[in-house]
């Protein structure tokens, strides 16, 4: 063993100091909590800019919404006062419209006016569109006008139709939703947002450890292999005691991979509030899958770069592999919504996916059966173990052989006669 | 008599390769043993057995007392002839890494590498990458490495493969050193005139299989002295047709001539005597080179259509 902790040793502190980890663990998690932080400071500093007063030129054809609208100009311009509008009525008929409309384009393009809008009469007692023509696109603007637009027009629907909108606005408010939380006690308010991406957060975090302990792993096999330096290390060690420190080397640099996400994954987490709906037991629970997760795919991307010659053999060889953990990536949302499903509920019992599934529905769900936990966690662990032989078995083979790689058939025939 | 390695009927096979073939071999302690052979003989694969890097089908081998070698690793040195080392790493680092698979550590290991760079004069390379070294500097590492932890039992695996001249002469100069600290060596090779310096017993494996074993005295022995070299000023030629000669060579001056089997060469004697003025009269022992192409040639190799590739060897035959 403490051989196999030497090896792991280098292997270890090889792979930390490689650009590729640097890169991977450090600079992109550190460039993606920087653009977060920067594009937030960036949308502050967009609204504290003043923008010219934009002038909206209205063909209000019906005659019903022109008061209204000007009414919710005015109550914009004092929420907004960096960004105000100012409303020019147009006088047209069926008649003049053509001429009109002609005028008005001519004016948004010399960007004599911002843009014009036309509502017709039906826009208010039909589900006609209100039209709006502008020079450029922006959401923001659109946004904005959008909001001027909409209260006028259900302004003259209301006039249209009796009713007192002062009376009926206010009985149309929101109605909130909050959720207790049964075992402690206390309410809390729901964010949705956040609960359907913090499964997705953690899955990836796990599906990047496992992509960059197996590439990692099988870049470091390769080397091993095609500088022959593997039989000199098979002089002072058995080929399980080098593959067993290889694996925990691999394993060692995903978890410190992981710890430093986590880092910067809180420091973004606090700045959205993203994790209020992820309860500290869970967490808990998903630490338990993190190491079995990483052994796993270890293990098994230490018998395919045993086996192979170059990186790219390797690589074809574990694209099954590959694709079979795309599946939790697909199903992403479904778990997510019905992590009971029966559908969530037996992917959990697959190895090579038990770990993501979990991940995902211990998440979106924190009263995921304990017994649930349990038997996927033994099913998992069984995996481990059963990766492991056979990597041992492919491994002792694999690691001298040089020459054309071999098939997965292949692979599994080496390790049924080992 | 006190043996470093006894190997007691090993068979290994690929398949149904059979790679190696009921191989019975052992090593005396402080000898140095020439295991030889053509390519695809076994030996290799007969090494990684007694290493423990594969397991023999059958049979059972010893060495230095224990029954698994894996558990004697720290007291064997081994130069495989796949070799190589880390290329990002330091020097220093790499010999520190194999010091340590081999158990040593600390001030110890410090010292041997120390001592080990100077001994190569390799000291100013001890920081730089070894991807910064020559071939030949690396082969040197490679020596040292093996050789870090003082093994009292050496296997070098085709040690003269692509060496230098420079460093041919270092490895031949350190393997009488270390007999002389009475350290056990077993090499293979497949260069004869290595073996004949350097060996006090040879193997020669064919097929995975011993076809002669001993001293090099012993194993010349049993062939007869067939060789009769003359040296003379005069014309020889007459010599071709005397009794018992077989074979019959001459050039500037010099005839060779190849006796019958049983042939007494005492008589020749008198009889070019009498016929030319000498210059030299020699009866020629066979030289390794000859004896291992003529049992071999005997033998037959694996080179032929049978033959599993070296370096498909378990490959080919997981398909079987």
């Amino acid at each position: 063993m403490h051989k196999a902790l030497t090896v792991a040793y280098r292997e270890f502190m090889e792979t930390v100091r490689t650009k590729a980890f640097v890169i991977g663990a450090i600079i992109v998690p550190m460039l993606m909590v920087v653009i977060i932080m920067a594009m937030e400071k960036f949308m502050k500093l967009t609204e504290r800019d003043e923008i010219p007063q934009r002038t909206l030129a209205v063909v209000d054809l019906g005659g019903h919404v022109m008061p209204a609208l000007k009414a919710s100009v005015a109550g914009f311009n004092e929420r907004n006062p960096k960004r105000t509008f100012v409303v020019e009525p147009i006088a047209a008929d069926e008649a003049s419209l053509l001429s009109v409309r002609e005028e008005l384009r001519e004016r948004v393009l010399a960007e004599k006016i911002y843009a014009y809008i036309e509502i017709s009469a039906d826009a208010v007692r039909a589900d006609a569109p209100v039209l709006l023509a502008r020079k450029d696109a922006q959401i923001a603007a659109y946004r904005d006008i959008r909001e001027l637009i909409k209260p006028a027009v259900m302004a003259a629907r209301f006039a249209d139709s009796g009713l007192d909108m002062s009376r009926v606005m206010p009985l149309l408010r929101d109605v909130d939703l909050d959720s207790i939380d049964v075992r402690a006690g206390t309410s809390k308010k729901e964010n949705e947002m956040a609960r359907t991406m913090t499964p997705f957060v953690f899955m990836f975090f796990l599906w990047m450890g496992t992509m960059g302990i197996s590439q990692g792993l099988l870049t470091s096999l390769i080397e091993e292999k095609s500088s022959r330096i593997v039989e000199v290390l098979l002089s002072a060690i058995s080929p399980m005691q080098l593959m067993t420190g290889k694996i925990l080397g691999a394993v060692a640099v995903g978890l410190l991979m992981m710890g430093i996400w986590f880092g910067f994954g809180a420091i973004g987490a606090r700045n959205f509030d993203f994790g209020s709906s992820v309860s500290l037991t869970n967490v808990g629970y998903l630490a338990l899958y993190f190491l079995p997760a990483f052994l796993l795919s270890a293990a098994l991307m230490g018998a395919v770069g045993s086996a192979c010659n170059t990186l790219k053999e390797a690589q074809s060889l574990s694209t099954p592999m590959t694709i079979f953990n795309i599946v939790p990536l697909m199903l992403w949302m479904p778990l997510t919504q019905g992590p009971q499903s029966p559908l969530a509920v037996a992917l959990s019992f697959v190895p090579p996916i038990t770990p993501f599934v979990m991940v995902l529905r211990l998440c979106a769900d924190p009263n995921t059966p304990v017994w649930q936990i349990v038997a996927s966690l033994v099913v998992l662990w069984l995996g481990v173990f059963a990766a492991i032989w056979f990597a041992a078995k492919v491994f002792r083979v694999g690691v001298l052989m040089y020459g054309k790689a071999p098939t997965l058939g292949e692979m599994i025939r080496w390790a049924r006669q080992a | 008599m006190d043996y470093s390695l006894c190997i007691h009927e090993i068979t290994k096979r690929f398949g149904t390769f059979v790679a190696v073939d009921r191989l019975s071999l052992n090593v005396r302690r402080g000898e140095v043993l020439g295991v030889l052979g053509p390519n695809g003989a076994g030996k290799t694969t007969t090494i990684r057995m007694v290493m423990g890097i594969t397991m023999p089908d059958s049979g059972r081998l010893e060495l230095l007392g224990a029954s698994d070698p894996t558990k004697v690793k720290d007291r064997v040195g081994y130069l495989p002839e796949e070799r190589g080392l880390y290329r990002k790493m330091t020097v220093e680092a790499t010999l520190r890494y194999l010091g340590q698979l081999k158990g040593l550590s600390g001030a110890t290991l410090s010292q041997r590498i120390d001592e080990g760079l100077e001994r190569l004069g390799l000291q100013g390379w001890k920081t730089r990458k070894v991807e910064a070294l020559s071939k030949g500097m690396s082969q040197k590492i490679q020596f040292l490495a093996t050789l870090l932890h003082k093994p009292e039992f050496v296997i070098l695996d085709e040690p003269f493969s692509g060496l230098d001249p420079l460093n041919r002469d270092l490895l031949e100069k350190l393997i009488i050193e270390l007999r002389r600290e009475g350290v056990t060596i077993l090499f293979s090779t497949h260069q004869m005139e290595t073996a004949e310096d350097l060996c006090d017993r040879i193997v020669l494996i064919n097929k995975g299989r011993v076809l002669i074993e001993g001293s090099l005295a012993d194993v010349k022995g049993r062939f007869a002295t067939r060789t009769l070299i003359l040296e003379s000023v005069d014309d020889m030629r007459r010599a071709e047709h005397w009794p018992g000669v077989e074979q019959f060579e001459a050039s500037g001056g010099v005839a060779r001539l190849t006796l019958t089997e049983r042939t007494d060469p005492q008589p020749l004697l008198s009889q070019a005597v009498s016929a030319f003025r000498l210059t030299r009269f020699e009866l020629q022992r066979p030289n390794l080179q000859e004896i291992f192409v003529h049992l071999v040639g005997e033998d037959g190799t694996r080179d032929g259509p049978d033959a599993a590739p070296r370096s498909n060897l378990v490959r080919e035959n997981a398909h079987a």
